[in-house]
This record gives C-alpha cells, sequence and structure tokens, in this order.
C-alpha cells in the first residue's frame, strides 16, 4: 500500500493550521470543514504542488455535443480505457448527440466526472463533487471512486457537509482551527448498552420534550418536531428543517430516552426520527442513506450493521 | 509537440468553427466583397491593389479575427484550464487551432481570388508573399488572442488591425498628397510592400514583409511570455 503525503506543516495562514496527511491508495479520503477553511485548504494545495482540483468552475465546449466533449478530452488526455467504456460508465451514452447547452444540470456533472478522470493528475482531489445532483449521478460518482481505488489512486474529497463526507469516504476528517481530527465510523465499535433495562421514565412520556440551548435561552422541542439529532465533537445536534441546536446531552445519553418516540440510532455519530424518513437509498458499494422528509431534504448516513435494525423496524425484506 | 493532442484540438476546433455563427460569417466576408468587386469591374480584371484588398480583408476577418475570437473564448470560459498541463501542451493547442484557422483562410481565399481572377498569384514569388501576410496575421491574432478575455473585446482590437494592416490599399481614397508622411509609411506596410512587388518583381518587398512577420512573432512571444508571469 502506498500513500500520498499532503504536508502543508510549515505553511503561514492565519486561518488553516498546520496539516499533514497521508492519502493512501487503497481508501477514499475525505475533509469536512467550513467553506472558509476549505477554501484556504484548495489554495494551500495549488501553490504547494502541481495538483489540478476538481470543483466544476471551468467550463466545457457549450456548443459541441456530450460525445464531442468526451472524445476530446478523451484524445487530449490520451486515456486509455476505450471512449465507449468511459461513455457507458458516466452513463452518457444516451446523450452522446446532445449539445451541452441543452444538458441537464446532472449530465454536466457526469461530463465533469469524465473530463476530470481522464486526466493524468495524481492524486486526484475533488471539491464538493456531489452538491446538487441527483442519486443516479451520485452512484456514478460512487463508482467511478471505486474504479479510482482499483487503480490505485490516493483520492481526496473535500466537502462541507459531514453527510456526504461520511457517505463518499472510507476514512473522514474533520478540518478545524485546532487541526485534522479523523471521525470515527466504524459502526462495529459502538457501546453495547441495547442489554440495558428499559429507562424507567417511561411514565412521563407524554411530558417528554427535549431540552436544547440558543445562546441563553433554552427551547424546549417535541421530539416529533426533531429531523434528527448528529453528533459534532462529542455534543450532540438537534437538526430542524436548516437550523441545529446543541443539546446538554451526548447522543447516547438522548438515544435512550427517545428510543420510545421511534427515534433509531443508525450510525455512529446520527439518531433519526424514523417518523420522518422518506426514503432508504442503496448505494452502489453496499451503503445507505437515509432521506429525511423535510424542506432541506436530508439524506443521512445509515450504517452497514444498522440497516437489518430499520428493515426489522418496518417489517421489510 | 504531440501531434496525438494537436489532432485532438484540430478536430475539437473543427466541430466548433461549423457551430459558431460568429466565426462561420467572417469566411463569408471576403467572399461577397470579391463577389462585389467581380461584378463592378465589367468584365475587366480587377488592378492589383485591388485584390490585395480582397487578400487584406480575407487575412484580417478571417485568419486574425477567428484566433482572436477563438483564443479569447477560451479565456472567457476558461476551458483551458483543466487542460494545461505543462507548457508545451499550449503550443499543442495553439498549433491546432492555428490549423483550423489556416483551413479556413485557405478555402475562403481561393473561392475569393477565383471570383475576381487568380492569375496574377499564380508564382512562386506572389505565393511567398501571401504566406508571409498569412503568418504575420496569424502572429497578430494568437498575441491579441492572448491577453484578450471576452469575445467582446476582440472587436475592439480587430478594428485597428483591420483597418491598419488590412484596409491599407484604401490609404490612396483618403485625398492625402501623395508626399505626405502617412501615404510614405504606409508604403511599408505588408500589403503596400506585396503590391509594388508586383510592380518591381524585386525580392525586396519580400525581405520587409518578412520583417514584418518577425516583428508580429516577436510580439506574439512578449505576449506569451506576459501571459505566463501573470498566472
Amino acid at each position: 500500500m502506498t500513500s500520498y503525503k499532503l504536508n502543508y506543516e510549515t505553511v503561514k495562514s492565519n486561518i488553516l493550521p498546520p496539516i499533514s496527511l497521508h492519502l493512501h491508495d487503497s481508501h477514499t479520503t475525505a475533509i469536512y470543514s467550513d467553506t472558509d477553511m476549505q477554501a484556504e485548504l484548495i489554495d494551500t494545495i495549488l501553490r504547494n504542488g502541481d495538483i489540478t482540483i476538481f470543483d466544476r468552475k471551468d467550463g466545457l465546449y457549450e456548443r459541441l455535443s456530450v460525445g464531442d466533449n468526451v472524445t476530446f478530452y478523451h484524445k487530449w488526455f490520451g486515456c486509455t480505457i476505450p471512449l465507449p467504456e468511459i461513455l457507458v460508465m458516466f452513463e452518457l451514452q444516451t446523450c452522446t448527440k446532445k449539445p451541452l447547452r441543452k444538458c441537464t444540470h446532472f449530465e454536466l456533472a457526469r461530463v465533469y466526472y469524465a473530463r476530470y478522470f481522464m486526466t493524468n493528475t495524481y492524486p486526484k482531489v475533488f471539491q464538493e463533487p456531489i452538491q446538487g445532483v441527483d442519486i443516479k449521478t451520485i452512484n456514478i460518482f460512487l463508482n467511478m471512486l471505486q474504479k479510482l481505488t482499483e487503480n490505485k489512486t490516493p483520492t481526496l474529497i473535500l466537502v462541507s457537509n459531514m453527510e456526504h463526507a461520511l457517505l463518499l469516504s472510507d476514512v473522514a476528517y474533520r478540518l478545524q482551527d485546532k487541526g485534522l481530527l479523523k471521525i470515527e465510523v466504524d459502526a462495529e465499535v459502538m457501546e453495547k448498552d441495547t442489554d440495558e433495562e428499559p429507562a424507567p421514565a417511561l411514565s412521563t412520556a407524554k411530558l417528554f420534550k427535549v431540552p436544547a440551548k440558543i445562546e441563553d435561552k433554552v427551547i424546549l422541542f417535541d421530539p416529533t418536531e426533531i429531523d434528527y439529532i448528529e453528533s459534532q465533537d462529542g455534543k450532540a445536534m438537534i437538526v430542524v428543517n436548516h437550523e441545529s441546536f446543541s443539546l446538554d446531552s451526548t447522543l447516547t445519553e438522548i438515544e435512550k430516552t427517545l428510543e420510545v418516540y421511534g427515534f433509531y440510532r443508525c450510525h455512529r455519530s446520527y439518531i433519526v426520527n424514523l417518523q420522518k424518513v422518506r426514503e432508504i437509498i442503496t448505494w452502489s458499494k453496499n451503503t445507505y442513506s437515509l432521506r429525511i422528509d423535510n424542506q432541506a431534504k436530508s439524506t443521512i448516513p445509515l450504517a452497514r450493521t444498522k440497516i437489518q435494525g430499520i428493515q426489522d423496524m418496518f417489517n421489510l425484506k | 509537440m504531440n501531434t496525438q493532442r494537436i489532432g485532438a484540438i484540430f478536430e475539437k476546433d473543427f466541430k466548433d468553427f461549423m457551430k459558431n455563427m460568429m466565426l462561420l460569417t467572417m469566411p463569408v466576408i471576403p467572399i461577397i466583397l470579391a463577389i462585389i468587386y467581380s461584378r463592378l469591374g465589367d468584365g475587366e480584371e480587377l488592378p492589383i491593389p485591388m485584390l490585395y484588398l480582397i487578400v487584406g480583408v480575407t487575412f484580417s476577418s478571417v485568419t486574425a479575427s477567428s484566433m482572436m475570437t477563438m483564443m479569447a473564448e477560451e479565456n472567457e470560459k476558461k476551458t483551458l484550464r483543466g487542460l494545461m498541463l505543462s507548457p508545451a501542451s499550449f503550443m499543442d493547442i495553439i498549433i491546432g487551432k492555428s490549423l483550423v484557422v489556416g483551413l479556413m483562410t485557405l478555402i475562403s481565399l481561393i473561392i475569393s481570388l477565383a471570383l475576381v481572377g487568380i492569375e496574377p498569384f499564380l508564382n512562386v514569388q506572389a505565393i511567398i508573399g501571401l504566406l508571409l501576410l498569412f503568418l504575420f496575421f496569424l502572429f497578430l491574432g494568437i498575441g491579441i488572442g492572448l491577453f484578450t478575455n471576452s469575445i467582446a473585446a476582440t472587436s475592439a482590437y480587430l478594428m485597428p488591425v483591420m483597418f491598419l494592416f488590412g484596409f491599407t490599399p484604401m490609404i490612396d481614397f483618403l485625398g492625402l498628397g501623395e508626399d505626405s508622411l502617412a501615404i510614405t509609411i504606409a508604403n511599408y506596410f505588408p500589403i503596400m510592400q506585396l503590391i509594388e512587388m508586383h510592380d518591381t518583381n524585386s525580392w525586396l518587398p519580400i525581405g520587409i514583409v518578412a520583417i514584418w512577420t518577425l516583428a508580429a512573432a516577436i510580439f506574439t512571444y512578449i505576449c506569451f511570455k506576459k501571459e505566463k508571469t501573470d498566472d
């Protein structure tokens, strides 16, 4: 197993902490951070080496058809994979004749993927690759990541959305002022607390509200209002539509009290309100997500070991 | 230099040229001009300065202008960003584009000259002259294309090129005195030199045009260096 080392420990920056990271070629790495930090990181990567970053900001040839564009890039980069295979891989075979300016947003994203896939940059760095694309396109992107791993190309994905980081990568990091912090994703290591006795608080369940703090106020949430609860830096955060509110307790504590309201721990760092789950999405590489029925249409990760529990709960199979 | 890449650029730009109305109308201009002039001449052969006017229009409106437009469009839409992996690939892009422009110029020039009478150009000296003139306009187009960042700006840069170098024979119509400074200077411009070449049959005008071409090449090189350091 070889790896590519990103070393920015000596870089002077007001925003970016010193970072050094090994990108292994056998798995995909993701860095989750806010957009300011991400911009600074990209700037640093560009200044310190010959890496081209995928960002969908540069143009394609709009007058030409999808086929002409891909053919051109295929020839230009001297790609060794046959052209028809590339077209099929990115599911562009049905729209080869279509001029780019008539293509949908998703088809364009796939042309961008195809182009970046064919370039010979090493390692591959993606910035927000699946923002605003549909499920089919995300699946195509996941397939491409798998192909990159098979080809032993180290891959780094920069996102500002934790769900995307967990979905796309095998190893995810959070980038903060203090530095890089690994996000634990193995659901297997989760504490086993299922054999404990049910909480005696059941009798007062009707009165139960979840208290969350915002500045110096305490807001009480009805469990049915909550979309899901995620863990950030060990602290539980209630997410209601676009807003999140921090809780005082940890995920494990809140999980116990909310179980009776139909909440389910679907991932190490997520508890979902099952009443609000609209869709269970199965991605190609045997990973899953839950789509929440809220305005933001959020998707949250569903751990592989937790799929069985969900299926039992909804009597699926 | 990489022939596969040059081929890729050539193919891409050729297809793009065919779909771009703005570029596609350019080669038609000299042809229309040639049709009008051939009607004016009442079947007589047109004088050499008139023929060179058509040559000048072809080179400025087809060669220089399409080159500028194509490069400005790449700059404007940032389509080259992902392609530039090494400075060598930039040469491939320019060569590939020049081939497309060369082909279009050739087609347009042959059709328009065939309409007005191609005979005066069918000798080695005249062909060398035309070739140097083509390179001169091509270099101007590349140089300007390197630093323009929008298609709209190219028309502003195209005007001086067109009027100074493309329409030079028209200076006679301005009614300036025969020995005025403007006329004396204009007589050293590439197209005027080529007209003189037809009168005198000497090789000196070819030399002067070659110097112009060299100057245009240096101009392109300076633009190229400046672009590189700006990035």
